[in-house]
């Protein structure tokens, strides 16, 4: 799967599951709710029936002449009598304080149920019955939402990931498409620009001329097409890459490159001081180490004033480069290392120089800073140290 | 000479049951129970029909005391067949201390809550 693929597929389920799980937790929530208070209520229901029992009861015993008249007592209900001034006359539940509310809960655990018995048999003018709330239903209740929720989350997440692939399925054919396209681009492009360049060496080798503008100029554009080439093909097989971590020569390489670039340099008349400290050694991919490298120089070269100073140091601890350019915008410095931008419109290139450093620099936990100030020029450090 | 000697022991046996008696019981059988007993005035029913009517032993007694100083058959709670029945009461003319005691006395007496057993 491509890295962006991954990123849309990861984000469409994270927004498609997150308004699903709130819009099921809510519906869930109303639905316990209303289950749980359908349970309270049946056993309310039975409160009632148990006070009607009561008060038929004493009814008896006010009737009665018997020396000793027996309460009503049907666990699991307990239940008082209370006079017309709510004061406890007898039963079982002694300390109960008596509420304005005919039916209510305390510590969500008691129920209790508050009649009034007329005419007031055995002077009870009220009869509070209580029970303690069963709670097994509730639980089933929870556990039965516990495990529907969970089985809808299972459902909806392979639903989710089902759709989600249909739904980029399109983009990533496209993707697939364009990828294939720079790659067959890049390889098209790399046999004429190998041979003009071969060519131009074979002419200053064995030809014996000297170099005129005209074939500097097409050896200039040459190499940057060669850059241009080596960039996508880079970019293009990164996800692919198998990278040979070996022990370079990081002095070498970077004066190899500079050579390499001289052409461009001089076209531009710029000053180049070089400081690069001798048999500075790195374990790390040649491919890496010299797109880091060019991709630095070549913006070094391309954002730089013409006859501006180029200054490049090397030491064991970091590699630095530093133009006269036109420099980055404050607002723009944010953004610099997102592929496809660009800190000037005018010059050329797509965008993917800083994006390419970037990834070398994080796949080898370097540490990149970026200092700059508008028309005065752009310093760029890489510091090798973790 | 027995039969003598035993209408001896009984009303020696009666005179002590009655000097024994609880002064509060005694004015109560007194003021009131002789008289009802001689009528044969269920106590415990008008005390219930009190009960159920009133609902406190205050609110109660206040009702009693009402009626007993002006005895009528409209301020009365006992329905109409109860008169039918049992003779109008006669105004006692006690003061209101041993009337209010009296009915006191009265409600302690047929208190429901001493027969209440769980």
């Amino acid at each position: 799967m491509l890295k962006s693929e991954k990123k849309s597929l990861i984000r469409f389920l994270l927004i498609y599951l997150g308004s699903t799980f709130l819009l099921f937790s809510l519906a869930s929530w109303v639905f316990y709710q209303h289950q749980r208070h359908q349970l309270i209520d049946q056993q309310r229901n039975a409160l009632k029936y148990e006070a009607q029992q009561i008060k038929t009861q004493l009814h008896k015993l006010h009737e009665s002449s018997d020396p000793q008249l027996f309460y009503p007592v049907h666990p699991p209900f307990a239940s008082s009598i209370y006079d017309i001034d709510k004061n406890y006359i007898f039963g079982t539940l002694k300390g109960a304080r008596l509420l304005e509310e005919s039916s209510y809960m305390k510590d969500e655990t008691q129920l209790y149920y508050l009649d009034k018995v007329e005419p007031y048999f055995l002077g009870a003018a009220f009869l509070l019955v209580s029970k303690t709330l069963d709670t097994k239903s509730i639980v089933k209740l929870q556990e039965m939402m516990v495990w529907f929720m969970l089985g809808a989350g299972v459902f909806f997440t392979l639903l989710g990931y089902f759709l989600g692939k249909l739904f980029i399925a399109p983009m990533r054919d496209s993707i697939k498409q364009m990828n294939q396209f720079i790659q067959d681009t890049t390889h098209e492009l790399n046999t004429p620009i190998s041979t003009i360049l071969t060519n131009i060496e074979m002419l200053e080798t064995f030809g014996k001329c000297q170099k005129s503008n005209e074939l500097r100029r097409i050896e200039i554009a040459s190499k940057t097409l060669s850059r241009i080439y080596d960039d996508l093909t880079y970019l293009n097989l990164n996800h692919h890459y198998h990278r040979h971590i070996e022990r370079l020569d990081v002095s070498g390489a970077v004066r190899e490159r500079v050579v390499f670039f001289s052409s461009m340099m001089e076209a531009k008349g710029l000053t180049l001081r070089l400081d690069i400290d001798p048999g500075v050694m790195l374990e790390m991919d040649r491919n890496d180490l010299v797109r880091l490298i060019d991709n630095l120089i070549s913006n070094a070269i391309k954002y730089n004033k013409t006859k501006g100073l180029l200054h490049i140091s090397l030491t064991g601890e970091y590699f630095r480069i530093a133009d006269e350019g036109i420099g980055i915008k404050e607002k723009d410095m944010e953004n610099i290392l997102h592929r496809f931008k660009r800190a000037n419109n005018s010059e050329g290139g797509f965008g993917i120089g800083l994006d390419i450093v970037n990834q070398v620099v994080s796949s080898y936990q370097f540490v990149l800073s970026i200092k700059s100030k508008v028309q005065k020029g752009t310093e760029v450090e890489v510091r090798w140290e973790k | 000479m027995g039969k003598i000697t035993g209408i001896f022991i009984l009303i020696c046996t009666l005179v002590s049951a009655e000097n024994s008696m609880d002064p509060g019981k005694r004015q109560l059988q007194k003021d009131c129970l002789q008289c009802h007993q001689k009528q044969q005035i269920p106590n415990e029913m008008v005390y219930r029909r009190y009960l159920s009517i009133y609902s406190t032993p205050m609110r109660i007694k206040e009702a009693m005391v009402a009626y007993l100083r002006n005895p009528q058959k409209e301020h009365s709670i006992m329905p109409p067949q109860f008169f039918l029945k049992f003779p109008m009461k006669e105004n006692l003319n006690f003061d209101d201390e041993r009337l209010i005691k009296d009915v006191e006395l009265y409600l302690d007496t047929f208190d429901i809550k001493k027969k209440l057993t769980l």
